[in-house]
């Protein structure tokens, strides 16, 4: 508590002051009272700041924003103009016709947008894509090179590698793993199922994991956990960020959204140290156990016509190069003037290798809810992998029923 | 007092009981009757998304729900009976496990695993607050005045505080390389993860609850025993009565009506267990009733939410409640005309 | 002042009482005192897993944010002379700030002037005394403890943290007085009617606090999103959408509330002897008049110590206000709850424990100074029980 901190505090009042008086990079002046609700990661907190900077737009970031999406943009009207979503919870907005096509909006304002932005719906756009984020895998090279381990390309290498790591016990833990029960531990699940050549779903919306690639995918898990912290079930991706920060473990498949934070110097114990590599494939199937993602931004159809307008002005005022160029690192971005680093190295290579975009739809997104649920029970061993199994798809069946899908 | 005038003083508390309680109550207990769906239609349709190059465009067959001339879906709502009850419940599988002895089979159904813990967790935390409470009262009760208020002060801490808060600051310790773990390990020279393992997560949350009731319990008992009339203390000193004695035969009698009220407050508390569940994250572990409704009803990614499950398991859990209160109330309902005539 | 016989215990007893109460103070604070170190470190300080180093921050000091000895001994006297003013003076000044027919406003703003002065001091005027006398201290004037408000700033100046904290004290001030507004008509008609129907009334009453509330504000939500949909052939453009509001919050907090309040109440006047308000009724009043006139002089003591309670409960409440306020709205609970769930580095976790400790730092205040009426009015309720 020195004087630095008054004048801290000066600063960062008069700092306020200066962004909420003047509008600095924007290159209209918005006079139309606007919200948006998205998720509230980095490249969220980037491009909602460049939109912030035209005036009247309110930003809410919410980790929980897919529970409240649905809800908000079918009132009338809309509790928010502008909406961030990925390829999943664009799903219940379009079957409740809650968002507006934008082609004649991007034919008059976006006509600097890259073409693999534009969402199309049987040919109509309907959401502007900004970023796309895959898991792939993170490694410490140092640890591997002093081990005379070779680069992980498959999940038998990096089973091995792990092995060779324990035997020689300079990192706490082998391997990390976003295994949180829930919604990532659905996601581990749907990345290896498609590594090994499954689908969620059959047809007629009939369950499809309760097969050979399903045992197979479950074991897989199970012998990777082995060489985790065992609090495994409680650890998100931020935990596995902190996990590697500081250096307590040597591997793991992360978000490529994380990649930057590894060479953070305020907060990384291990800046330089961390190589970026594609998603290691199955070797059955010469597939990368990761799925494709990407985030974007609707607009809602319960507002006025003018209301739409004056948003995605406001947008593309955020999702313009300037923007990209001040955030370069922290997204795998879309649009023009992004130049990929080695931050991006290893979500490059993993869709490279073939990975899947992830499949959204309204049964798939009814399977990873359960999942995340149902698949806790097989990792403590209070089941064994048939009757998990079979227990995630009668709990499917019962709320697909429940859904009107089945 | 008249009917007119008791209707004037308790009309606007019981609107407002009405309004927001009640009248959900019943949509409730509606919903959990009947099954309402999206009418679906099966259509091939053509998506483009951003691969990492070049965009990539499929068409495939998807079920999308039925929208009418006004944007809105449609939906139709049957009248299921005790369908969803049945889903919940399991009755012939969880019969099946009983008859063969396979209580970890049982328990591994969701609602019955969530009842188990939901009743250990409230019938071993009860006399836990109660006694540390009581304890803590006549603990405090002894100490010279000068030192109550500050004891006081500080003994009323973890009750005052944001529970989430209060879960969060317990859980701070333990997570990970948490200090208390790190001292643990120090000291027993092995390895421990306390969120790895049911029973270590049950352990922390049990701990937490008392620590956040047991204050509120003390503070009523300290208060009640502030009441007590020295009379009958000293008559029991002039006849011989130990502490003890004085304890069991005096104070607790004298304390019983707050013994029960504070009971009372405790089982509806603690069989709402949720705030651990979220705090602790032990829902990989152990799961609560409250717990199971909140999930039921939170849309998963693809806004799908199980209303009529989470409606069930609602009435399912008033009745448990009902049950649990039935023994208090009787002798609320006893003292009540005892208090009045 | 000698205690009167029965209380005299044995020495043995005596020893095992002060030590059970030692024990147990220790558990009640530790893990709060613990937050409180946390937020005063840089986090590489705040996460080690040896406690003396969180406790004494040495890299906190070596990036030349410490506490010197100086520094320690001038907060603790001024805390400790702040506490004394407090204790002493704060019921004095409640009753003559000028809103003597409604103490509780009186209350809320000397309590609200109480803590701009406490931030005032903490970060205005120690910082300028010790940047003024610390170097010419020497060893008494240097850093020893890591110490940093940094996080505290982050949260409060960039974070726009007071944003939330003046959402809460709406949402907590209009809890608290329509709440005992409702409540204590409600406890006094209940108290003074021995019919089966106030009876069933309570019993009704006491079913509806122990509903899950995840039950009721799934109830909620699809009536106050589309509010301005369903209320607009009434009200027409006019009509308000309910999420997002907090007086739709205030409404849902006091009918949830509403249940223990109205028991409390019941209870209290219960043990104010009906002699009183009947005599006044001989006299010529009416039950209201009576209650104007001789009830509402002798209720504070319940009033106040329920009125706590509906505190805490709006002051707390996270369920119901993370699910029913959107982000421009939101109260500190939800807010920092918030700040968990981003994605976070570990800067922003500090940064949220200090936002914690910011919540819990009011009820500190609170508790300090209502602690005596917490203890009196549930010594009145429970004379009878």
């Amino acid at each position: 508590m020195q004087a630095k901190t008054i004048k801290n505090l000066a600063l960062a009042s008069a700092l306020t002051l200066a962004s909420s008086g003047a509008f600095a990079a924007c290159s209209f002046n918005n006079d139309v009272q606007l919200k948006s609700l998205s998720s509230g990661f980095d490249a969220w907190k980037a491009v909602t700041g460049a939109m912030a900077e035209c005036g009247n737009f309110t930003p809410t970031l919410d980790n929980d924003f897919k529970e409240k999406q649905p809800d908000a943009f079918a009132a009338k009207p809309a509790l928010y103009q502008i909406g961030g979503v990925n390829n999943a919870t664009l799903v219940p907005l379009l079957n409740a016709d809650t968002v507006r096509a934008l082609d004649d909006l991007v034919a008059k304002y976006g006509s600097h947008l890259q073409p693999s932005q534009l969402i199309k719906i049987d040919g109509k756009i309907m959401a502007v894509a900004m970023m796309v984020n895959n898991q792939h895998l993170m490694y410490r090279h140092d640890i591997l090179a002093d081990l005379g381990i070779a680069e992980p390309k498959t999940y038998q290498d990096v089973l091995a590698a792990a092995a060779k790591i324990k035997a020689a016990g300079v990192v706490d833990y082998p391997l990390g793993g976003t295994y949180m029960t829930g919604w990532n531990l659905g996601e581990e699940f749907v990345n290896m199922h498609l590594g090994f050549g499954g689908s969620l779903i059959g047809s007629g919306n009939q369950p499809a994991i309760d097969n050979a690639q399903g045992i197979a995918t479950l074991e897989m898990m199970k012998s990777l956990t082995a060489y985790m912290d065992p609090e495994f079930l409680v650890s998100d991706s931020t935990y596995v960020q902190k996990q590697f920060q500081s250096g307590k473990i040597a591997m793991a498949n992360l978000w490529a959204s994380r990649a930057a934070a590894m060479n953070n110097a305020e907060e990384s114990q291990v800046v330089g140290m961390v190589k970026m590599a594609s998603a290691p494939v199955i070797s059955e199937t010469g597939i990368p156990a990761s799925t494709l993602w990407w985030d974007g931004i609707v607009i809602a159809s319960n507002i006025s016509d003018a209301e739409a307008e004056a948003a995605f002005k406001v947008v593309m005022e955020g999702l313009d190069t300037e923007m990209v160029k001040a955030n370069n690192d922290k997204a795998v971005w879309l649009i023009s003037g992004y130049q990929p680093s080695a931050a991006a190295e290893g979500a490059i290579a993993t869709a490279m290798n073939g990975a899947k975009p992830y499949a959204a739809g309204g049964p798939e997104g009814i399977m990873h809810g359960v999942l995340g649920s149902g698949l806790a029970d097989y990792l403590t061993g209070k089941k064994d992998a048939a009757t998990t199994l079979a227990d995630i798809e009668a709990a499917y069946t019962s709320k697909a029923k429940e859904a009107g899908y089945l | 007092m008249k009917f007119k005038t008791f209707a004037w003083f308790v009309g606007p508390s019981l609107l407002m009981m009405l309004l927001f309680i009640l009248a959900p109550l019943i949509s409730v207990f509606w919903q959990s009757f009947n099954l309402t769906q999206p009418v679906m239609q099966t259509q091939m349709v053509e998506t483009c998304t951003p691969g990492f190059i070049t965009q990539i465009c499929v068409t495939e067959e998807k079920t999308i729900p039925v929208l009418d001339d006004e944007g809105n879906m449609v939906t139709t709502t049957t009248f299921v009976g005790f369908d969803v009850y049945r889903e919940l419940l399991q009755p012939e599988k969880a019969w099946q496990k009983i008859t063969a002895g396979d209580w970890r089979g049982l328990l591994l159904i969701d609602f019955w695993g969530a009842l188990r813990f939901t009743l250990t967790f409230t019938f071993i935390t009860l006399p836990l607050v109660i006694g540390l409470g009581l304890g803590l009262a006549v603990a405090v009760n002894s100490l010279v005045k000068s030192l109550r208020g500050s004891v006081i002060f500080i003994t009323l801490l973890p009750f005052i505080i944001t529970p989430v808060i209060g879960a969060l600051s317990i859980k701070w310790l333990f997570i990970g390389d948490g200090i208390l773990t790190a001292a643990l390990e120090w000291w027993l020279d092995k390895d421990i993860a306390m969120f790895a393992e049911a029973w270590t997560i049950e352990f922390l949350m049990l701990f937490y609850r008392v620590w956040h009731a047991a204050p509120f319990a003390f503070v009523v008992f300290y208060a009640g025993l502030q009441t007590i009339n020295s009379d009958s203390l000293e008559s029991a000193v002039i006849d011989g009565a130990s502490r003890l004695q004085q304890l069991w035969y005096i104070v607790i009698p004298h304390l019983m009506p707050l013994i029960v009220f504070v009971s009372l407050i405790h089982l509806m508390d603690a069989y709402r267990v949720f705030e651990e569940i979220v705090g602790f994250s032990s829902q990989s572990h152990v799961i609560s009733l409250q717990w199971l409704t909140y999930e039921f009803l939170v849309p998963d990614q693809a806004g799908n939410r199980s209303v009529s499950r989470a409606s069930a398991s609602a009435m399912l859990t008033m009745i448990g409640i009902i049950f649990l209160l039935i023994y208090p109330l009787r002798k609320t309902w006893k003292q009540y005309y005892g208090g009045n005539s | 002042m000698s205690l009167p016989t029965y209380r005299q215990l044995p020495l043995s007893m005596k020893l095992f009482a002060y030590g059970f109460v030692a024990i147990w103070c220790l558990i009640a604070a530790f893990p709060i005192l613990w937050v409180a170190v946390i937020s005063f470190k840089l986090p590489i300080d705040s996460f080690d897993h040896n406690p003396l180093v969180v406790l004494l921050g040495p890299n906190t000091v070596a990036a030349g944010k410490g506490i010197s000895v100086f520094d320690l001994v001038m907060f603790i006297g001024l805390v400790w002379a702040l506490f004394r003013v407090l204790k002493s003076k704060f019921m004095i000044w409640g009753r003559h700030s000028g809103f003597a027919a409604f103490p509780l406003l009186g209350w809320a703003s000397v309590s609200l002037g109480f803590m701009l002065l406490i931030v005032v001091t903490l970060f205005m005027v120690l910082p300028g005394i010790s940047a003024f006398v610390n170097p010419n201290l020497g060893f008494l004037g240097q850093g020893i403890i890591g110490f940093t408000l940094e996080h505290y700033e982050a949260i409060w100046v960039e974070r726009e943290f007071y944003r939330n904290f003046i959402n809460s004290m709406v949402v907590t001030f209009g809890v608290v007085t329509i709440s005992l507004t409702i409540g204590t008509l409600a406890g006094y008609g209940l108290a003074r009617s021995g019919t089966k129907l106030a009876f069933w009334l309570l019993v009704v009453a006491l079913v509806f606090r122990a509903l899950p509330h995840s039950v009721l504000v799934a109830g909620y939500m699809p009536v106050f999103i589309n509010s301005a949909e369903i209320l607009a052939p009434i009200f027409g453009d006019a009509a308000p959408t309910f999420y997002g509001q907090p007086l739709a919050v205030i409404a849902v907090l006091v009918a949830i509330n509403q249940p223990f309040t109205i028991w409390m109440l019941r209870s209290f006047f219960q043990n104010i002897p009906v002699e009183l308000d009947e005599s006044a009724r001989v006299d010529g009043c009416n039950h209201i008049q009576a209650f104007r006139h001789v009830i509402m002089p002798v209720m504070w003591p319940g009033v106040i110590t329920t009125g706590l309670f509906s505190f805490l409960l709006a002051y707390n409440d996270f369920l119901v206000t993370s699910l029913l306020l959107d982000m421009q709205n939101q109260t500190m609970v939800p807010a920092i709850a918030n700040f968990f769930n981003m994605e976070t580095t570990s800067t922003d976790q500090v940064q949220a424990v200090a936002a914690a400790v910011s919540i819990i730092a009011p009820l500190f205040v609170l508790v300090m100074v209502f602690q005596r009426q917490i203890v009196s009015g549930l010594t009145a309720v429970a004379v009878k029980g």
